[in-house]
């Protein structure tokens, strides 16, 4: 058994490192409500995003353009050459969150044949780039803080890469807090965009799955038709009278080229503060169970350290009693 | 003069939603108005100034980065990176943006970088000529 001193400096460190995670705790609790609010408030922006550019699709239905998969040359195309950009967090300690993503994208690639990694977090970088997976070297984005701008600054960047058609695909690989227990990966496809009829099809089995009560919305969305027959989707959509009274200004191209730099920004600063609000929560969680476990820990060795120290009491007394006793008798001895 | 519901909405903020009776906004080619019962439209935003004028027929004025504006249905949606009141725009951090942006504009380098460094340049020219107006009065 452990001597008194050896447990009590045990325990000292234990409260020591106890007092940095309960430090660490607080912290995460704050960070995480600052990026609750941030995602908060960047909703309204993002869900008009979305709306509009189902609004221009919705008009423009059969638009072919690079950013949609829908050219002839795209169909030709056997290889796909797919961009993952994967958010992880810039330093440890947030229990599984970082090893979830290693997890998620390690699949992503064992699936793709070409491919390119671009890694917001420094954990991310170096886990990968010991894997020997192909990370872009000079793509170096922090992940804690995340602003517009830095948002914007990748979007250029993948791009550029896309429209000079170096990338064929870019999926989006991130965290998504569902609530403070339970975190999912999420993979998101941002380029080529979806097209309407896939948006419609989304819709529909969304509706289907709900069963009833959207479908009527849906239908009352796209112009009231049945959607049983695929060839017809597009037809009504031409003959609609909004598409002529449809002002688009100054042309559909320019509108989609700022919509979709726009949206990816706003996907990709959406995605990067839900992340950033994930890792929070993942470090709370884990920060929380490390002070629960050094509690538990101090417990057991207040409990061995009474133990060792009542042994030692015990064992003085029995010393000094012997004593006593041996003495008692070598007096009694003597007297006869 | 009848009015139109009128959502500013910024990538960190609502800045506004209410009721409006005309909007001033740059467009691709120079100034665009809209007025209550305007046609559908989407149309882009450059960066710039806009004026809204209210029901109490005051002229307000804001900054913002491109984005799109749509009208439907006599609702007009502005959304825009960022939108800010004049009195809110810190002169010092645009100027300081302005003079990187200059230094990052005469440095050597890519189109890419070219192309970031050339919009926050004008950003944050458009922010610096509408804290002047607002100095100056």
């Amino acid at each position: 058994m452990a001597s008194a001193k050896e447990i009590q400096n045990r325990i000292k460190s234990i409260q020591d490192t106890m007092k940095i995670t309960r430090a660490m705790y607080m912290m995460s609790s704050m960070k995480l409500r600052r990026a609750k609010q941030k995602l908060e408030d960047t909703e309204p922006y993002f869900f008009g995003l979305q709306k509009q550019i189902a609004n221009i699709l919705y008009h423009f239905p059969d638009i072919k353009h690079i950013f949609f998969d829908n050219r002839e040359k795209d169909m030709l195309e056997v290889v796909k050459r797919k961009a993952f950009i994967v958010i992880t967090s810039d330093k440890g300690m947030a229990g599984a969150y970082n090893h979830n993503m290693f997890k998620a994208t390690e699949e992503l690639c064992s699936q793709a044949q070409d491919y390119k990694l671009f890694v917001v977090g420094e954990i991310g970088r170096h886990y990968f780039r010991m894997k020997n997976l192909p990370v872009v070297d000079d793509f170096n984005f922090s992940a804690i803080n995340p602003s517009i701008h830095r948002a914007r600054v990748i979007t250029e960047r993948i791009v550029e890469l896309y429209k000079n058609e170096e990338l064929d695909e870019v999926y989006l690989v991130y965290t998504k807090m569902v609530n403070s227990m339970k975190e999912e990966v999420m993979i998101d496809r941002l380029l080529p965009l979806k097209t309407h009829s896939f948006i419609e099809q989304e819709l529909l089995e969304e509706a289907k799955k709900k069963r009833g009560n959207i479908v009527g919305d849906v239908n009352e969305q796209f112009g009231d038709k049945s959607y049983d027959d695929e060839s017809s989707s597009y037809d009504f959509d031409y003959n609609s009278s909004a598409d002529i009274d449809y002002l688009i200004y100054p042309s559909p191209k320019k509108i989609l080229k700022k919509l979709v730099y726009n949206y990816m920004t706003g996907f990709v600063y959406g995605a990067l503060v839900e992340a950033n609000a994930s890792e929070e929560n993942a470090r709370m969680m884990a920060m929380q169970a490390a002070t629960d476990n050094a509690s538990a820990m101090l417990h057991d060795l207040s409990i061995q350290y009474n133990r060792v120290r009542q042994a030692a009491i015990t064992q003085e007394i029995t010393e000094v009693i012997g004593g006593a006793k041996a003495l008692k008798k070598k007096k009694k001895k003597q007297r006869r | 003069m009848s009015t139109f519901n009128l959502k500013i909405i910024a990538c960190d903020r609502v800045f506004y939603d209410g009721e409006c009776k005309m909007i001033i906004f740059p467009a691709y080619d120079g100034e665009m108005a809209v007025m209550a019962h305007h046609e559908q439209m989407t149309a882009s935003v450059e960066i710039g100034e806009i004026k809204y004028k209210l029901v109490d027929d005051t002229w307000h004025s804001a900054v913002v980065s491109d984005g799109l504006i749509t009208v439907d249905n006599n609702t007009v949606t502005l959304l825009v990176y960022s939108c800010e009141k004049p009195e809110e725009i810190d002169e010092f951090r645009a100027r300081a943006a302005m003079e990187r942006a200059q230094e990052q504009l005469s440095a050597k380098q890519s189109i890419m970088e070219y192309h970031v460094s050339r919009a926050s340049l004008s950003r944050a020219m458009a922010r610096l000529k509408e804290a002047g107006k607002y100095t100056a009065k």
